[in-house]
């Protein structure tokens, strides 16, 4: 049985619950899940501290207001507090880097693995905006609508972190 | 739908969301890295089974009720392009844009300057989306499968939904989930306890 104070589910259990959430995503939005468009509402917010323009920056100025845009915005600031909650519900608590980097990069303190995360997280983001969508717009949502292009970007994601992990010490 | 409304939404969907990326561990960066390795197929199991889970939910809404997609268009160039890019990516932060979030509620440190790295990637992009349009030049169609096929959409997703759980049924059976969680949850299979100590010891003699 599922316990919330266990320390792991199984991942199919997880994956259905996931794309149950399509039901109320569709239904009341008129939207399919997706993360990463969330990104460019809360940067075009910042970026207007400093730029007055971003109005006229008309990629970034669509993203800045509406409740599909909020909408997703409050998705992923709550997958933060759902983490948290399920953290703290079984205890899991973790170290401040993952131990796989010192085996796989050989980086195990905090200062020397923030350079890379940023890095990484710019890349991530520049690729995901680029391809219109990341692992849940275009893998879980786009997939499950059997869209092609989709397809497409979740085959190339895969390749790119395949030829990328490939260079690392193995896990 | 007011903003308020939806964001309450939002919120209840996040919050589930993150809940079971956490118990599944596939926020793990030791499970994202492994996948991309080749080691590890937690995220292809909970990547799948939601695909699967969206196939059949979006069948009967859709063959039943009618509900209309919402589908993205197909870009050659950039489809490939930029997943390539979000893919190398991926390997590098061991967290997709998503799961980042899970890792900082999680308690992973680095993972507050990949949402910072994100949000900087994501604010260039929105200054360079015309020249990078431009440059792909490219009008796309939003095209799925079963149009490819000419079959109704509800057949031809659970025919993909079958074939899916067929993989993932071979695949469990090959290497089950209960290994690949690892023995302290972050997904290091083997142990990080375990493999650390033989480490030691075998340096010492």
């Amino acid at each position: 049985m599922l316990n919330l104070t266990d320390k792991a589910w199984s991942p199919y259990v997880a994956g259905v619950i996931i794309g149950l959430l399509q039901i109320p995503t569709f239904l009341l939005m008129s939207t399919a899940l997706g993360a990463s468009s969330s990104f460019v509402t809360v940067g075009a917010h910042i970026a207007s501290l400093f730029d007055s323009q971003v109005s006229d920056v008309s990629y970034l100025a669509k993203h800045l207001w509406g409740a599909k845009n909020w909408w997703q915005v409050a998705v992923v600031g709550g997958i933060a507090v759902g983490a948290f909650l399920s953290m703290r519900l079984s205890g899991a608590r973790r170290q401040t880097i993952s131990p796989v980097w010192a085996r796989t990069i050989g980086t195990s303190t905090l200062s020397a693995r923030a350079p890379v995360a940023f890095l990484a997280g710019f890349i991530m983001l520049f690729g995901a905006r680029i391809a219109g969508g990341c692992t849940s717009g275009h893998g879980i949502s786009g997939m499950a609508q059997l869209s092609v292009g989709s397809t497409l970007a979740v085959a190339a994601m895969f390749a790119g972190g395949i030829l990328t992990a490939a260079l690392f010490r193995r896990a | 739908m007011s903003v308020l409304n939806a964001i309450l939404i939002g919120l209840a969907t996040g919050i589930v969301f993150g809940f079971v990326l956490e118990k599944s561990r596939v926020f793990e960066p030791g499970v994202i890295v492994g996948q991309m390795q080749l080691k590890n197929f937690l995220m292809l199991k909970v990547f799948l089974s939601a695909v699967i889970t969206g196939l059949i939910v979006l069948a009967v809404m859709n063959g039943m009720f009618g509900v209309k997609l919402s589908l993205k268009p197909l870009l050659y160039k950039a489809d490939m392009i930029g997943g390539l890019i979000l893919g190398i990516g991926i390997a590098l932060a061991g967290a997709c844009p998503g799961t980042t979030l899970a890792q900082i509620g999680a308690g992973y440190r680095d993972a507050i300057f990949t949402l910072v790295g994100g949000i900087a990637g994501a604010i260039t992009y929105g200054y360079f989306d015309v020249p990078i349009k431009a440059f792909f030049n490219e009008k796309g169609e939003k095209i799925g499968f079963d149009q490819l096929l000419g079959l109704p959409f509800w057949a031809t997703a659970i025919g993909l939904a079958v074939i899916l759980a067929g993989v993932l049924w071979a695949v469990e059976r090959w290497q089950s989930w209960t290994v690949e969680t690892g023995t302290d949850y972050d997904g290091l299979m083997g142990g990080t306890v375990q493999r650390d100590k033989t480490a030691a010891h075998l340096r010492k003699i």
